[in-house]
């Protein structure tokens, strides 16, 4: 590239380089990795975590906020002076109609809602949400930018709808993709599909004004591309690279680099439901699976660590790599044997085509197939793209899938979603109440409400040395997250929940 | 045009040796591109005898290794055996590229000599649905077909065909016109002889020769074709030694050349062998041309 | 026969032809055994059956083919060719904001490849059985038998990744924003606006994958030229006119070139769908936002309204080009005129 070319305006701007996998920037809609990114900077949810961890929970857009005796119902009061970019006050009545439309619309987020029985304005300034059941993350749920709070007036203008019917009645997706309705420090400009996402500075920001002018998030799917692209000064900041590339930097005074244990676990689902898992869904099979990866060589492959159950290694309570799963191969072959496949059996692998923080799931499907011939599973390879193999596994369809999970909720009780009835285990695995077993039942009853650290710490023990022998997953791989930035970029720090904070940058 | 096919008779076998030697010392591209094929069609046969390693063994301690004296041509990213893997992928790619344009000719040739040899409303049918297909582009038509069917070596293979068969049938019939009015036709079907009978035994081979000609100049595109199908992930499965496919993984290690740089070579030489070869075989059949 | 008489009838020719496109097009885009309502509704809205009943009305799922057909030939000449499910825009607005990008690249290619494959070819004919011939032979056998994609590698690692000569994928640089929209394409779009530094960006990044197509294209050319230049050559007026003692560099270029053009503009019309076809290698490896990997994502993303309207898009050119070849053959063969 031609150095020293900067835009007309003489803007300072900030090039993210990365591979992208927004699925709609709408935040009642979006949800995936890419759609957090952007959607933390163009809004902003009531509470909030710290910029580096997810240790507590801290005001954003609500200054303090009560909780009822029961545990069920939570009072806010709203920031005043706080406007969304189009110089609206933001009120009760938006967060009321952010929260509701989140609910209504069956996005993919909107399960984070599903425990939210009312919110109501009490006045301009606070608002009421009362929940169904106890939930001890509701706080961190409230925090995942899905609860982003839009502007009601803006979103109703392009046809939005916050109502029971927003399902069919909502337009406002195709708006919101082109332009964002928040309070946060930038601003949508334009989202290219598979291209770029450029966001620009909201000028009228309440909060401290960000560097950047202006940030284009360019999509590089191949990290050899991006690694290329930041030695060449083309981009600022490279989001998914591979440990292969790491040493490539070493010596290069331009560049700075960080490497973070991340919080994304790679796993294998075998669906329960025998129609459509196959062998896959006899629990003997699904232990022989576990027995068979090589951990080893995948924490290898990427650099990373074998996580212990499918619980992120540093989530409170979660097994750390030394507790995981060894390579067992005489002791999968007898489960195989026991469960009536002493010869192995033939099974599909579906997978979509992505490589994401810069592990390539090709590759990895690839050495799943080959670790698993060695116990007799003779596996054919299934990629598909992205959004088609998605929709197969949102609706269980997939009999053997491998699939990668961040945390919806950094709390341990995000492990849930994996057990019988969960969000994952019961939509995508077919792991029911019909066919589970009453223990991890009442495991799951007991978690979901408990709030003795004592308790339960003894209880996600308990769920993860089950999950480690039963149940329809395999976790094998937790990589590390490796980010590479020009040396004078000033305050990346990588973030459980929302990976990069982009507002908070600077050179 | 004379057929390419003819019977020698024996006492003129050594005659004909030396002039097929000289054939060859005239014509280095012919020489140099047969010796090639050669070269592919002996490794694609012996293959495992060739091969160091097992070309699915994978080892991720020793992935991404230059080229050296344990593995000649570097290790992939699982630490698979470049070399071995390059080697059966002659298996796969050469082959693909020979069925699609066996059947394509094949299939084009029958519809081209019976649109030629009827005309009529069957001719001008036949030719509209051939200039139809035609209008497509090639990696066009085939990504939609491979969408519909879903990406695998056979469905591969399915859209190449559907998508050359045209040009074999135009050819075809232009020569089945020019052939039609010579006077042996004429005088077949002066003795009475059946229509069909005289367009299987009479025309059609005498317009074997020109298709022959296109068949091998045409079979190097097929494997380009195939090759960046795969590259493009339409075509065989990810642990399959494609050539295409290779170079297609051979992206997120670009630095590491000897990842793709060997596979993207083998495709190019075995190319340039069958245009090298189809070329000569022109000129040789267009002697007016030299 | 005049002019707007031969134009008339050549493009009532075609009628037939592009309605067969479209129908081709159509069977394509319906012989899917994926269920798009499954593909292309998030799961959550599946258990809904009011959802999937909006959808199916949506894309006219509810009707028999025939029918669904007949709509889609309704909307197509009225210019509307429906909706991507993916980007959920319209696909005439899609095409016409990638078209521009395959077509900058395809013409820089197509100009950089006739122009050295003519020269190339008649270099060859004219010294025909020399080295020199032999040489350009070879090289361009060479140009159709390398796969594009390890050309794009080759180029991108050396003269990219290692050299630094010129700049990497993409079609401007992310820091520069693109000049005012009047046809589309950079070169002429920056130039209009009088963006020097735009300009030079998009030229830089242009080079490569222009070169990477050209090589073929010369190749292609390359050799028609010469076989079309020989058959001229030994023709009876080319012996009149050095026999009269005309200069032979005349002779060649003005009798022999001119009269041997009808083959190659074939060649050149031809030329444009294998490139065409050939963006979608070159689009995919150099990020290039193009038709081409439009079609791409489509076709592994079971976007079956966008394949019909690319696929559709990309065969009307192509009849459009073989309409303007067979213009060309009127202004330069006499026969045609006449007949």
């Amino acid at each position: 590239m031609i150095a020293g070319v900067v835009s007309a305006q003489d803007e300072t701007v900030l090039v993210v380089g990365h591979a992208e996998s927004t699925d709609s920037l709408d935040p009642a809609r979006g949800y995936t990795q890419t759609t957090g990114i952007i959607n933390k900077v163009t809004y902003e949810t009531l509470v909030t975590f710290p910029s580096d961890s997810a240790s507590e929970i801290v005001p954003l857009l609500a200054t303090d906020w009560t909780i009822s005796e029961d545990g069920l119902t939570y009072t806010f009061n709203l920031r005043a002076g706080v406007t969304f970019a189009n110089g609206d006050p933001l009120t009760a009545d938006d967060v009321v109609f952010s929260v509701n439309r989140l609910a209504n619309v069956v996005g993919n987020p909107s399960f984070l809602a599903a425990n939210i029985a009312s919110v109501t304005a009490d006045d301009e300034d606070t608002v009421t949400f009362v929940l169904n059941a106890v939930d001890p993350a509701f706080l961190s749920n409230l925090s995942n930018s899905a609860f982003g709070i839009t502007n009601d007036a803006q979103v109703i203008d392009a046809g939005g709808s916050a109502a029971e019917d927003a399902a069919t009645a909502d337009a406002a997706e195709t708006f919101l993709n082109g332009t964002s309705a928040g309070t946060g420090p930038y601003i949508l400009e334009a989202w290219e599909s598979d291209v770029q996402t450029v966001l620009v500075r909201n000028p009228t920001y309440w909060g401290t004004a960000p560097f950047f002018d202006r940030i284009i998030i360019v999509n590089i799917p191949e990290a050899a591309t991006q690694a290329v692209a930041l030695e060449s000064g083309e981009i600022d900041i490279a989001l998914d690279l591979t440990s292969d590339q790491m040493p490539g930097f070493e010596g290069n005074a331009d560049i700075a680099v960080a490497s973070v244990p991340g919080n994304i676990v790679h796993f294998l689902l075998m669906n329960n439901n025998p129609d459509i898992g196959g062998p896959m869904s006899n629990p003997l099979v699904q232990r022989a699976v576990r027995l068979a990866l090589d951990y080893e060589g995948f924490a290898t492959l990427w650099g990373g660590i074998n996580p212990g159950t499918i619980m992120a290694v540093g989530q409170q309570y979660a097994f750390t790599p030394e507790q995981g799963i060894a390579r067992d191969l005489d002791a999968a072959r007898a489960l195989l044997t026991e469960a009536g496949y002493p010869e192995g059996f033939d099974i599909t692998l579906q997978y979509p085509t992505f490589t994401f923080q810069g592990v390539n799931m090709d590759t990895n499907a690839q050495k799943i197939q080959s670790d698993l011939a060695e116990v007799g599973i003779n596996v054919t390879l299934e990629p598909g793209e992205l959004s088609v193999s998605l929709e197969q596994y949102r609706t269980g369809q997939q009999g053997f899938g491998y699939w990668f999970w961040g945390p919806d909720v950094l709390d341990s009780i995000d492990v849930l979603s994996f057990l019988p009835g969960g969000k994952v285990g019961a939509e995508r695995a077919n792991w029911t109440d019909e066919n589970s077993e009453a223990v991890i039942q009442e495991l799951r009853e007991a978690a979901r409400v408990a709030t003795d650290p004592a308790e339960r710490e003894q209880l996600f023990t308990d769920i993860q040395t089950y999950l480690q022998e039963n149940g329809p997953w395999a976790p094998f791989l937790q990589p590390n997250v490796q980010t590479a930035f020009r040396a004078d970029l000033q305050g990346y720090v990588w973030h459980p929940q929302w990976l990069i904070d982009l507002a908070i940058l600077s050179r | 045009m004379s057929s390419i096919i003819s019977l020698t008779p024996a006492s003129a076998r050594r005659k004909r040796a030396r002039r097929i030697v000289s054939i060859f010392l005239k014509n280095p591209l012919l020489l140099v591109g047969s010796l090639v094929l050669l070269v592919w069609l002996l490794v694609l046969f012996l293959a495992p005898n060739l091969a160091t390693h097992d070309i699915l063994q994978q080892n991720v301690s020793v992935r991404l290794q230059p080229p050296s004296g344990e593995h000649l041509w570097g290790t992939d990213e699982l630490g698979r055996d470049i070399y071995s893997r390059v080697l059966y992928g002659a298996r796969i790619t050469l082959p693909a590229g020979i069925i699609v344009i066996v059947i394509g000719s094949i299939i084009g040739t029958v519809i081209g000599a019976v649109a030629g040899f009827y005309g009529g409303l069957l001719d001008e049918l036949l030719m509209r649905l051939t200039e139809l297909f035609m209008a497509f582009p090639t990696i066009i038509l085939a990504m939609a077909i491979t969408a519909a069917l879903g990406p695998d070596i056979r469905n591969a293979i399915i859209a190449l065909v559907v998508v050359w068969w045209p040009s074999y049938a135009r050819l075809v019939r232009g020569l089945v016109l020019k052939v039609k009015r010579a006077e042996y036709v004429e005088a077949a079907q002066c003795l009475g002889a059946r229509r069909s009978y005289i367009l299987w035994r009479t025309v059609l081979p005498n317009c074997l020769g020109p298709t022959i000609v296109l068949t091998t100049l045409d079979i190097g595109s097929a494997i380009l074709t195939f090759a960046g199908l795969s590259f493009l992930g339409l075509g065989p499965e990810p642990t399959s030694p494609e050539w295409g496919r290779m170079v297609a993984v051979g992206i997120d290690y670009f630095d590491q050349w000897w990842t793709w740089l060997f596979a993207g070579a083998a495709t190019a030489s075995v190319v340039l062998a069958f245009n090298f070869i189809g070329d000569s075989l022109r000129d040789l059949f267009n002697p007016e041309l030299r | 026969m005049p002019i707007y008489l031969f134009i008339f009838r050549r493009i009532l020719f075609t009628i037939p032809l592009l309605l067969g496109i479209t129908v081709v097009a159509f069977i394509l885009a319906n012989a899917v055994p994926a269920d798009p309502i499954n593909a292309n509704l998030p799961s959550n809205q599946l258990n809904n059956p009011e959802l999937v009943e909006a959808f199916r009305r949506e894309w006219g799922l509810d009707k028999p083919p025939v029918e669904q057909y007949l709509t889609y030939l309704g909307n197509l000449l009225q210019g509307n060719l429906g909706r991507s499910i993916r980007s959920r825009q319209p696909i005439a607005e899609d095409i016409g904001r990638f078209l521009p990008a395959t077509i900058e690249l395809s013409t820089v290619a197509t100009i950089l490849g006739v122009t050295f494959g003519v020269s190339f070819g008649v270099i060859s004919a004219v010294w025909k059985n020399t080295p020199v011939d032999f040489l350009v032979r070879t090289l361009g056998l060479i140009g159709i038998s390398v796969p594009l994609f390890v050309l794009a590698l080759v180029g991108l690692t050396v003269f990219h990744a290692e050299l630094g000569w010129v700049a990497g994928p993409g079609r401007l640089s992310v820091r520069l924003s693109p000049p005012p929209n009047v046809t589309g394409m950079y070169l002429i779009d920056s130039l209009l606006a009088g963006q020097w530094n735009v300009f030079q960006d998009a030229l830089s990044r242009l080079i490569l994958p222009s070169m990477v197509l050209a090589l073929y294209i010369t190749g292609m050319i390359s050799r028609i030229t010469r076989s079309s230049m020989l058959d001229v050559l030994r023709a009876d007026y080319i012996r009149t006119a050095r026999s009269k003692g005309l200069r032979e560099r005349f002779v060649v270029l003005r009798h022999g070139l001119s009269n041997a053009m009808i083959p190659i503009v074939t060649a050149i019309g031809l030329s444009y769908g294998v490139l065409l076809a050939g963006a979608v290698l070159t689009e995919s490896i150099f990020a290039w936002p193009g038709i081409g990997r439009y079609m791409f994502s489509a076709s592994t993303g079971q976007d079956f309204p966008a394949i019909m309207g690319v696929s559709i898009l990309i065969a009307f050119i192509y009849v459009v080009v073989n309409l303007v070849v067979d213009v060309l053959y009127y202004f330069l063969d006499p026969r045609v005129r006449a007949a």
